[in-house]
């Protein structure tokens, strides 16, 4: 099996509103798997079924092989990481006793060890005997984060895992998360930032109201959407914008030639320019 | 089915540690203890006064414990984390129960200690006790699933404090009500007529009756729990 994800004409009905209309996809093993939706798009209620929280209305689902209707079992749960935008942390205790708790859920062996690991790897080394409700919001995220990735699962799930976070800190959990990807980790993560799509995944899907509308490799999505406009700027300050013909390689020899060229630039559309582009709508 | 010994022992370990650390819940189940050491400095305590602080205990303990525990995964929004890992709903409802069950049983202990009670048949009082301390923990159970903070738990659990716990406290002055007429079947009730009949002698068939009313009412707390809990999934919205 080498699909870790297989979705075919998911739909997802409450009441009389489609929140999943029709989606289908599928995650590679060893994949970073990008959803890109704004707000409402179907990113929560898509891992929601996924993970066994909610049944589907229609369509077929599979995780790790197991239809996901029968994923709510000990077995499966132990083997897939979760982290939702609802995930909770107990106040009153401490951020070792939090994790600790979940180790001995999951069976983890030489807990001390792991905990401390996973601590590092998303920046909250040393932070183990801080009380949940002295946290930052951001610490607490990270904490959360932690936690899904305490036994080492096979398939995590993140739904806008550095929402929180500061710009340093969401670096850091992008490193985190490619290190652990290289170690062979699926990840399907959920997000409205371009950038950390861009960076991370090597799939990205976009969704809107209920429906993929795209779906591919971000370098080859940017290259697909690219027009080949070449943007000069000349000595003088003034910008030309010359388009992808035969005429413009005469304009841009001349100017090089007259000694001109102050920069040129690519005009290559960020995922963001193409989100906007295919379904008319801003993300955030 | 499967059933973790480990998990559920984990649940355990961590609803103990946090009760221990909630000043809110921790004043609420000391009072049975301040009952006893109040009523307990008379000479000869009544069986109703016995009662009413064992009865008590088992509200404002066994249920109160249990039913915030229940609401306040909910409103910290941990309950998800707990349904999306290996733990079951069993094995969550068994580590709470434990936590609920092993306080009060310690408060009744301590209880018994204070109020000096005694009784000609522990075997058969015992028995009627345990049978209550599973009753109360069902109706923990049930408020826990209808409610989704600690806060709503709080003031669910008021009245069946006042009326399950102390209720018949009020019992000299219905006398002749009906309203006495039909309380005399609640479980604080039973349990006390249980122990009176022990103490005096009573036939075999009267005990028996008290028994079969207390464990009537467990069974349909439990179904009734049991309804809630289909209708409703523990985790979902
Ligand atoms: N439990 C629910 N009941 C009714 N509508 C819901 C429920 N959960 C989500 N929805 C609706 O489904 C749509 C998709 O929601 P969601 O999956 O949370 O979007 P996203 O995570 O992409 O922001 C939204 O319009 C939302 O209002
Ligand atoms: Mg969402």
């Amino acid at each position: 099996m080498n699909e870790s994800i297989r979705v075919e004409g998911l739909e997802k009905v409450f009441g009389n509103e489609r929140a999943i209309d029709d989606i289908t996809f599928s995650v590679g093993r060893g994949e970073i798997f990008g959803f890109l939706g704004p707000s409402g798009a179907g990113k929560t209620t898509t891992i929601k079924i996924l993970t066994g929280q909610l049944r589907a209305t229609g369509g077929k689902a599979e995780v790790l092989g197991i239809p996901a209707e029968k994923v709510n079992t000990p077995d499966v749960l132990g083997r897939i990481g979760v982290m939702t935008d609802t995930s909770g942390l107990y106040e009153r205790l401490t951020v070792y006793e939090n994790l600790a708790f979940y180790a001995d859920l999951y069976g983890v062996s030489n807990k001390r060890k792991r905990i401390g690991d996973v601590l590092d790897a998303v920046n909250l080394g040393g932070e183990e005997k801080k009380k949940v409700s002295s946290l930052s919001k951001g610490m607490m995220q990270r904490t959360i984060l932690a936690r899904a990735l305490l036994h080492e699962p096979e398939l995590v799930f993140l739904d806008e895992p550095t929402g929180a976070l500061d710009p340093v800190n969401a670096k850091h959990i992008h490193e985190g998360l490619k290190e652990l990807n290289r170690n062979g980790t699926t990840i399907f993560l959920t997000t409205h930032n371009m950038q950390e799509a861009e960076l991370l995944c090597d799939r990205v899907a976009f969704l809107n109201g209920g429906q993929v509308r795209l779906m591919d490799n971000p370098s080859v999505l940017r290259r697909q959407f690219a027009d080949g406009t070449i943007v000069v700027e000349l000595v003088s300050g003034k910008q030309v914008s010359l388009p992808n013909r035969p005429e413009s390689a005469r304009k841009l020899h001349d100017y090089m030639a007259a000694g001109q060229v102050a920069s040129i630039q690519t005009n290559e559309p960020t995922l963001g320019d193409i989100f906007v582009d295919v379904t008319g709508r801003e993300l955030a | 089915m499967t059933f973790s010994m480990q998990r559920m022992y984990a649940i355990f370990v961590k609803d103990l540690k946090e009760l221990s650390k909630n000043t809110f819940v921790l004043t609420t189940i000391i009072m049975p203890v301040v009952l006893a050491l109040f009523f307990g400095r008379g000479d000869a305590v009544p069986l109703e006064v016995h009662f009413l602080v064992f009865n008590t205990a088992f509200a404002a303990v066994a249920a109160y414990i249990q039913s915030v525990a229940i609401a306040e995964e909910k409103e910290k929004n941990t309950l998800r984390g707990l349904m999306m890992s290996p733990a079951t709903t069993v094995e969550i409802l068994t580590g709470k129960s434990i936590v609920s069950m092993g306080m009060t049983v310690l408060t009744i202990v301590l209880c018994i200690r204070l109020l000096g009670f005694e009784t000609a048949n522990w075997l058969l009082v015992g028995a009627g006790m345990a049978v209550s301390l599973v009753l109360f923990t069902a109706i923990g159970t049930l408020i826990g699933l209808l409610t989704r903070t600690l806060m709503e738990a709080s003031v669910v659990i008021t009245p069946f404090i006042f009326i399950l716990g102390m209720g018949t406290i009020f019992a000299e002055m219905l006398q002749g009500n009906v309203i006495l007429t039909v309380a005399e079947y609640l479980p604080n009730f039973q349990l006390e007529y249980l122990a009176a009949a022990v103490e005096s002698g009573a036939a075999t068939g009267e005990i028996a009756g008290h028994f079969a009313l207390l464990l009537g009412w467990t069974a349909a707390v439990i179904a009734a729990t049991a309804l809630v809990y289909r209708k409703r999934e523990m985790g979902s919205e």
